[in-house]
C-alpha cells in the first residue's frame, strides 16, 4: 500500500517543479505522446502527487524515455507542464544519486 | 354520396376545424400529415382541416382563430403533441378569437403516435385520434368557467431562505401574509451556515438583512414554534389552522442555549442558529388563518450518516460537512493560525470524501429499514466541499487537504472556478468508485495520526493507496424534512425522492397538483441559496397572480353535473365521491314534493368522474368530458370506414 506524501511534491519545488497539482489526471499527455508508452507521462506525474518517491526511483529509466518534444506541455488543459516535471524529475533523481 | 352527408350534417350541426400539426418533423417524420389531412375532410361534421409545420407557432394559431373570426367553424380540433403541453395555448386563442375556448379538443398525435410507431399504422392511428376527437367535439358545447371567491391572502411554511423570499415578495405585492416556522429561529438551515460559495457572501449579513426585511413589513405577520394541525378548503378559501407552543423539552436545545449564551435580543442575528422574531410561547396556544393560497417552504435536512458509514459515530475524528463549516467560523473568529484546530486539537491533514448521502446505488449501498436511499445528486455539496477546502487552505495553510471524490460537479456560475482555487490551493484528490469507497479506520496507538483513510485510487490506476490524518469530514447530501403530516393533511403529491413533485417540471416548476399550493426551494429538490431564492420568488409570483384578480379564481368548469330530469336520488355518487364535500345530499323541492337529491360543490370537485361510473340512471356527467362524448369518441375509432 502506498503511503501519501504531500511533503514530496514541495521537495521537487527546488527542482523547477510546481505545477504538479495543476494536474487533474486527464491523461491527454499520455494520448499525444509519441512514446506511447504505459501511460507516460501521466502516471508519473501522480506518483509525484501523492509523493511515490519510491516508484519514481525504481522507474528512473523511463524518465530518460521522454524526448520533450513539447507536445504534452502544448496540449495539456491545465498547464501543468508534464514535460518540465519529467526534466525537473531528472534533476531530482540525479541529486538522489549523487547524495548516495 | 360523402359529399351528400356531410352538407346534412354541416348545415345545421357544430362546424368542426381540424388543424394538424408537423412539430418540425417530430410527427410527420413518421405520420403521413399529409394523408391525415385528406382522410379527415371525409370525417362527418368537418369542414376544413389545414396543416402547419408548428401549430402552436403564432402563424400556426392564426389558422385557428381566422377560421373563428369568419364563421367558416365552431369547433376545433388540434392534432399535436400532448394536451399537457398546449391544450391552454390553443384554448387561449380561440377566447383570444372570440369563441367559446371549451369548444376544443385535443389529439394527441405526437406522444401517443409518431414517437411511439411508424409507417402506415402509424398514419392510421393518427387519423382514428383525429376523427374520435372530431366525433366528442361535435359533441361539445360552450361552457363558462365558474369563480370562486378568494382570500387575498397567503400562508408561507416554513422560515428558512425559501420562506422568508417568499413571503416578503408577496408582502411587496399588497398581499397579506402569515408565516409559519415550526422552530423558535428565522433562517432556516442557511444561518447555520458561514460564507457561501462560490460569491463569498457572509450569512451573518444575508440572512439578518432578509428577516429584518420580513419582520419589518406590516404586510407579514410571523408565527414561530408553530406547526399545522389542520387544512381544509380549496384555491382562495383555504382554512388552515396551527398550533404554537413552547418547543419540546431537548427540541433545539443547543440554538437555545447559544442563544442565551450570545444574549442576542429577539430579532437579532445568532451565528448558527438564525434569528428569534419573538419571545419563546409559555403556553400551547391554536389559531386557525382563512387563505387564498399556501406556499410551501419546509426545506431540507442534512443527511446523517448510519452508525458506522465511513465511521461516523464510532470514531471521533469523523465529522460532517455541517460540523465542518461552523468549526472554520469558529476558528477565523478565534484568529486564524498555521494549523485548523477543533477543540483544540491541531488538524496537520484532513480527508474530505464526497457524495455521503447522495448518489446511494441499490446493491451497492445498504437500505436500512424507514431509511430509503438518495439516489439523486444533492448538487451543492461538490461545491460547498471545495469552498470550504479554499478556506481553510487560505487561512490556515498549514493544514492539508486530501478530497477523495467519485465525480466532482461543481455546476454553474463561479463554481468551476471554486474548484480551480482548490486545485491551485494544493488540494489533493483521489477518486474512487462507488463499490470501492474509501476505508476509514482508527489507528489507535500506530503512528501519532489517529485515523487513516485508505482508498482504491482510480487516479493512480487502481493501486491502494493510505491516507493518515487527524480529522474526516463527510460532504453530507440534502435530504426533504419529514412533512408526512402536512402531505397527508394537504394531499401533496410526493416523488420517490420524497421531495415535494411539481406539476411539470419544466413548464410549471412550483405549482403542485393540489390548485392553489404552491412549493418554493428545498423541499422540492437540492437547490443552493440563489436557486432557492429564484425558486421562492416564482412560487410567489404564481401566487399572486391567483389573487391578483379582484377578490375571485377562475375555475375550469371540468366538474360533475346533475340531470334533476333523471335522478332518482339513490345517493350512489355521495358514496363514491372521492373528495369530502364535493358532492352531497340536499333537501329540495321537486314538482311540490321534498326529496332528498345530491348537489355539486363546484369548487371542491375535481372532476374525476367517479360519481359518474356508478350512477344507475346516468344522470350525472362531468362537464366537458359526458358520457355521450366518449359514445361518440369510442364510435369514431371503430367505425368501418372514417368517413361514413
Amino acid at each position: 500500500m502506498t503511503q501519501v506524501n504531500p511533503e514530496f511534491a514541495e521537495k521537487l519545488e527546488d527542482f523547477g517543479v510546481d505545477t504538479t497539482t495543476d494536474c487533474f489526471n486527464c491523461g491527454t499527455c499520455a494520448a499525444i505522446c509519441p512514446l506511447i508508452y504505459e501511460h507516460f507521462p501521466r502516471k508519473i506525474i501522480r506518483y509525484v502527487q501523492i509523493g511515490a518517491k519510491d516508484r519514481i526511483l525504481d522507474n528512473y529509466e523511463d524518465l530518460w524515455k521522454c524526448l520533450h518534444c513539447g507536445l504534452c506541455i502544448q496540449t495539456c488543459p491545465r498547464e501543468a507542464d508534464p514535460g518540465d516535471i519529467i526534466m525537473g524529475l531528472r534533476r531530482f533523481v540525479v541529486d538522489q544519486w549523487r547524495r548516495s | 354520396m360523402v359529399d351528400e352527408k356531410r352538407d346534412q350534417v354541416t348545415a345545421p350541426g357544430p362546424k368542426v376545424g381540424v388543424y394538424v400539426c408537423h412539430c418540425g418533423g417530430n410527427i410527420s417524420d413518421h405520420v403521413d400529415v399529409e394523408k391525415v389531412c385528406e382522410d379527415a375532410k371525409g370525417i362527418p361534421g368537418v369542414v376544413t382541416v389545414k396543416n402547419n409545420m408548428f401549430m402552436c407557432s403564432d402563424p400556426g394559431q392564426q389558422l385557428i382563430m381566422e377560421d373563428l373570426k369568419n364563421g367558416t367553424i365552431d369547433r376545433v380540433v388540434v392534432a399535436s403533441c400532448a394536451p399537457s403541453l398546449h391544450e391552454s395555448t390553443f384554448r387561449s386563442a380561440i377566447s383570444r378569437a372570440g369563441g367559446n375556448p371549451y369548444t376544443y379538443e385535443h389529439a394527441n398525435i405526437r406522444e401517443q403516435v409518431s414517437w411511439v410507431h411508424h409507417g402506415e399504422g402509424a398514419t392510421e392511428k393518427a387519423t382514428r385520434l383525429v376523427a374520435a376527437a372530431v366525433g366528442k367535439a361535435r359533441e361539445l358545447h360552450p361552457l363558462e368557467p365558474f369563480r370562486v371567491d378568494a382570500k387575498r391572502h397567503a400562508t408561507v411554511i416554513g422560515g428558512g431562505v425559501a420562506g422568508l423570499r417568499a413571503a416578503k415578495d408577496l408582502a411587496d405585492r399588497g398581499i397579506q401574509v402569515v408565516l409559519i416556522e415550526k422552530s423558535p429561529f428565522l433562517g432556516g438551515w442557511t444561518a447555520h451556515w458561514d460564507r457561501l460559495s462560490p460569491t463569498e457572501d457572509d450569512v451573518s449579513e444575508l440572512i439578518p438583512e432578509l428577516c429584518r426585511q420580513v419582520l419589518d413589513d406590516p404586510a407579514v405577520e410571523v408565527h414561530t414554534c408553530s406547526q399545522v394541525i389542520s387544512f381544509e378548503g380549496f384555491i382562495g378559501n383555504f382554512r388552515l389552522g396551527f398550533r404554537k407552543e413552547p418547543p419540546a423539552e431537548g427540541a433545539y436545545a443547543e440554538e437555545i442555549e447559544r442563544m442565551k449564551q450570545s444574549g442576542a435580543d429577539t430579532g437579532d442575528f445568532i451565528p448558527h442558529v438564525g434569528v428569534c422574531p419573538e419571545p419563546l410561547p409559555e403556553a400551547s396556544e391554536e389559531q386557525t388563518v382563512e387563505t387564498g393560497v399556501v406556499v410551501l417552504a419546509t426545506g431540507f435536512r442534512p443527511y446523517t450518516p448510519r452508525k458506522g458509514e465511513y465511521g461516523y459515530g464510532e470514531i471521533k475524528e469523523v465529522i460532517t460537512l455541517p460540523d465542518l463549516i461552523r468549526i472554520i467560523a469558529e476558528n477565523r473568529r478565534a484568529g486564524g493560525g498555521q494549523l485548523l484546530q477543533v477543540n483544540g486539537r491541531k488538524i496537520r491533514a484532513m480527508a474530505m470524501i464526497h457524495c455521503v448521502g447522495s448518489r446511494q446505488i441499490p446493491g451497492i449501498h445498504e437500505e436500512t429499514e424507514g431509511r430509503p436511499l438518495n439516489q439523486y445528486c444533492s448538487r451543492v455539496c461538490c461545491g460547498a466541499t471545495l469552498h470550504a477546502a479554499n478556506l481553510i487552505r487560505e487561512t490556515h495553510p498549514g493544514t492539508r487537504i486530501f478530497d477523495f471524490y467519485r465525480d466532482i460537479r461543481t455546476y454553474g456560475r463561479g463554481q468551476e472556478e471554486v474548484y480551480e482555487k482548490a486545485s491551485d490551493n494544493k488540494v489533493l484528490f483521489f477518486r474512487f468508485e462507488a463499490q470501492d469507497p474509501p476505508e476509514v479506520s482508527g489507528n489507535a496507538g500506530e503512528g501519532d495520526f489517529p485515523v487513516s483513510v485508505k482508498v482504491k485510487d482510480t487516479l493512480t490506476f487502481g493501486e491502494e493507496i493510505e491516507t493518515k490524518v487527524d480529522l474526516v469530514v463527510l460532504a453530507v447530501g440534502m435530504e426533504p424534512n419529514d412533512v408526512s403530516d402536512l402531505v397527508e393533511m394537504m394531499k401533496l403529491p410526493v416523488g420517490a425522492d420524497r421531495f415535494l413533485l411539481e406539476v411539470h417540471p419544466k413548464l410549471r416548476p412550483v405549482e403542485l397538483s393540489v390548485s392553489g399550493v404552491l412549493v418554493a426551494g428545498t423541499s422540492q429538490a437540492p437547490f443552493d441559496v440563489g436557486e432557492t431564492c429564484a425558486a421562492a420568488s416564482a412560487a410567489a409570483v404564481k401566487a399572486s397572480a391567483v389573487l391578483a384578480r379582484g377578490g375571485f379564481v377562475e375555475l375550469d368548469p371540468f366538474i360533475a353535473e346533475i340531470d334533476m330530469g333523471k335522478c332518482k336520488g339513490t345517493g350512489a355518487c355521495v358514496e363514491a365521491c372521492i373528495v369530502d364535500g364535493a358532492l352531497r345530499m340536499v333537501e329540495m323541492d321537486l314538482d311540490g314534493e321534498k326529496v332528498l337529491r345530491p348537489e355539486v360543490v363546484p369548487a371542491l370537485c375535481q372532476g374525476c368522474g367517479a360519481c359518474t361510473a356508478v350512477c344507475p340512471e346516468n344522470a350525472i356527467n362531468v362537464s366537458g368530458w359526458t358520457l355521450k362524448q366518449y359514445e361518440k369518441m369510442v364510435e369514431m375509432i371503430v367505425s368501418e370506414k372514417l368517413a361514413a
